[in-house]
């Protein structure tokens, strides 16, 4: 069943997911949701595939009508969310009410928001996603007047349960206090750079305005720290670089290549930010002070398969809720006709 | 899965971790030709089984690899092993034969605003910088950035061209640049470090097709002058 959202403050929201896996093959930017714990929270509290559509609301107030009842749920950077006044939680799904506004305002201490529906929202598809890629120029902000469909797929939710605040499904909230501890494991070129190496610990950086998806510029917050260096001026053959890796391109400036990043440059890499710490740097606004932690890569990937644990725990708590409430689950194949198509369809 | 790089001499190859969910190969084999088809055939091997091992990205370069993973569904030590045991592989017939492109390019000017300053440093004319630069094709290794660009062996310069010292904020697509020992098309607008030599009018991506570009590593470029009057003969046209 076709039905819609239609955009009354856009902000800069962007249809979103995941990423394009495997496009770096191609040379393309992996790109997806910034916060991918946030937005796979949001997924998961309304029971729809991890790799789902979702809108991803980045600083700026966002509004929208829906035509029909619809099941949402709200992650990422703490913010004020009503529906028609009054006050929704964020990080447990709620009802938004046909013909109701549902808001977002004042998003603070974080970047990114994230809205996910339950149902199916529509989106062109490149590559296997709908993730926007900015340098190709795919995908693109919502405007205001813009309506977006989504399939329903069933009846329209109605049920008495979800006009009070009745779920207490337990996802855990991303911390957003103080100065925020990003950890990384050593790079495959950390020996380039010599004892400097250590200088990325030795004090916090600050995030800069001229930070994006793409990347995040750091300088230390004292500036008379030194940072990094490497150790020798031999050419280095572009190569594929990780998503996260830490670069110290020149000047005194850090740079942490994030989601948008180009797959290749002729940097060594210094050290990888962690999966998890990934969620965390999508979320830094500028001026937000972040300290550097050493971990190994064993410690980093059972921090990661942690926290993907806690969301498969969640998926079942909410498909237990939905099943006692009689809401139909949607089941993986609704994505997988979408990532079936193999190049762009019309917006 | 410790962050010790795996060095095995005999092999002619380093695998390095790269973070939680990336290991990067190194081809250390002493022909550039070599490290190039080992890194590709490995990541031919990848691209047929990689869905199998939770790979989620390949990255195969001039003489590198980066395998990307979820690291929630395998392990580095899986990962290192199925790569150590596909880089034994003998190297699969290619899906089809290189092709060689003629890429026309506007050089110099507006259309190439770093070529003056390469002539300079190489001590080179100019118009020695274009001969070289269109003396014979060049192989195409690597999808790179910025956009999926073709990524290219280096001209046979007298030495090789260093990166600017403050990078470009905004390099147009088509510009056609000069790097190292590596040359480049890009794909699409965005900044760059690299001295740009020239433009083509061609179109180099398309996001509207499927493939997105017509090119593929082995693939050659010749790079043939045409003057700023002729840029709309060739404006938007697609290669292939």
């Amino acid at each position: 069943m076709a039905e819609s959202i239609t955009v009354t403050t856009p902000g800069l929201t962007s249809i979103q997911d995941l990423g394009r896996l495997r496009a770096s093959r191609f040379g393309q930017m992996t790109g997806g949701a910034s916060d991918q714990y946030s937005a796979d929270v949001a997924n998961a509290l309304v029971g729809s595939p991890r790799t789902a559509p979702l809108l991803e609301l980045v600083a700026m107030d966002f509004g929208a009508v829906a035509s029909i009842d619809l099941l949402v749920a709200v992650t990422g950077a703490p913010a004020e969310v009503q529906v028609g006044g009054v006050t929704r939680p964020q990080w447990e799904p709620f009802v938004w009410t046909a013909g109701e506004e549902l808001t977002v305002r004042g998003i603070r201490d974080g970047l990114r928001v994230y809205l996910a529906v339950h149902g199916t929202i529509d989106a062109p598809y490149l590559l296997g996603s709908c993730a926007p890629d900015s340098v190709l120029g795919f995908g693109r902000q919502l405007t205001v007047g813009e309506s977006v469909a989504i399939d329903v797929d069933g009846p329209p939710i109605d049920h008495p349960h979800f006009r009070m605040p009745l779920f207490r499904l337990g996802a855990r909230p991303a911390a957003f206090t103080g100065c925020w501890t990003i950890d990384v494991t050593d790079g495959p070129d950390v020996h380039e750079f010599g004892s400097t190496s250590a200088r990325l610990f030795d004090t916090p950086f600050v995030i800069g305005g001229n930070s994006n998806h793409i990347g995040l510029r750091l300088t230390p917050t004292d500036p008379g720290s030194p940072v990094p260096r490497r150790d020798r001026s031999t050419e280095v053959l572009s190569r594929g670089v990780p998503i996260g890796a830490v670069e110290v391109p020149a000047g005194d400036e850090i740079l942490v290549l994030h989601r948008g990043r180009g797959v290749t440059a002729g940097y060594p890499v210094l050290a990888v930010v962690t999966a998890t710490a990934l969620s965390q740097l999508g979320q830094a606004r500028p001026g937000q002070e972040v300290r550097f932690r050493k971990v190994t890569v064993s410690d980093a990937v059972d921090a990661y398969r942690t926290q993907r644990r806690s969301i498969d725990l969640l998926r079942s708590r909410v498909a237990n809720a939905f099943a006692s409430l009689r809401i139909p689950l949607h089941t993986e194949t609704t994505s997988a006709q979408h990532s079936s198509v193999p190049q762009m369809e019309s917006a | 899965m410790s962050g010790v790089t795996c060095i095995r001499p005999h092999r002619e190859f380093v695998l390095s971790d790269c973070g939680d969910s990336a290991v990067r190969l190194t081809s250390l084999s002493a022909d550039a030709e070599e490290r190039w088809q080992a890194v590709h055939t490995v990541a031919a091997a990848l691209d047929a089984r990689g869905d199998e091992v939770a790979v989620t990205g390949i990255i195969p370069t001039y003489d590198a690899l980066l395998v990307e993973f979820d690291c929630g569904a395998t392990t580095h030590d899986a990962i290192r092993a199925h790569v150590e045991r596909l880089i034994e592989l003998p190297a699969d017939a290619a899906a089809r034969g290189p092709r060689q492109f003629e890429i026309p390019v506007v050089y110099g000017g507006d259309f190439g605003p770093d070529l003056d300053e390469v002539a300079e440093h190489l001590e080179l004319s100019p118009a020695e910088v274009i001969r070289l630069h269109g003396a014979g094709p060049l192989t195409m290794r690597c999808f790179g950035s910025p956009g999926g660009a073709p990524m290219l062996d280096g001209p046979a310069f007298p030495r090789p061209v260093p990166r600017r010292t403050i990078p470009r904020p905004h390099v147009p697509a088509g510009a056609v640049a000069v790097a190292g020992r590596q040359a480049v098309v890009s794909a699409r607008p965005a900044p760059g470090g690299w001295p740009v030599i020239g433009r083509t009018p061609l179109t180099i991506v398309d996001p509207a097709t499927d493939p997105l570009s017509d090119f593929r590593p082995g693939d050659t470029f010749l790079f043939v002058p045409i003057t700023a009057a002729e840029w709309s003969t060739y404006e938007g046209v697609r290669h292939g």
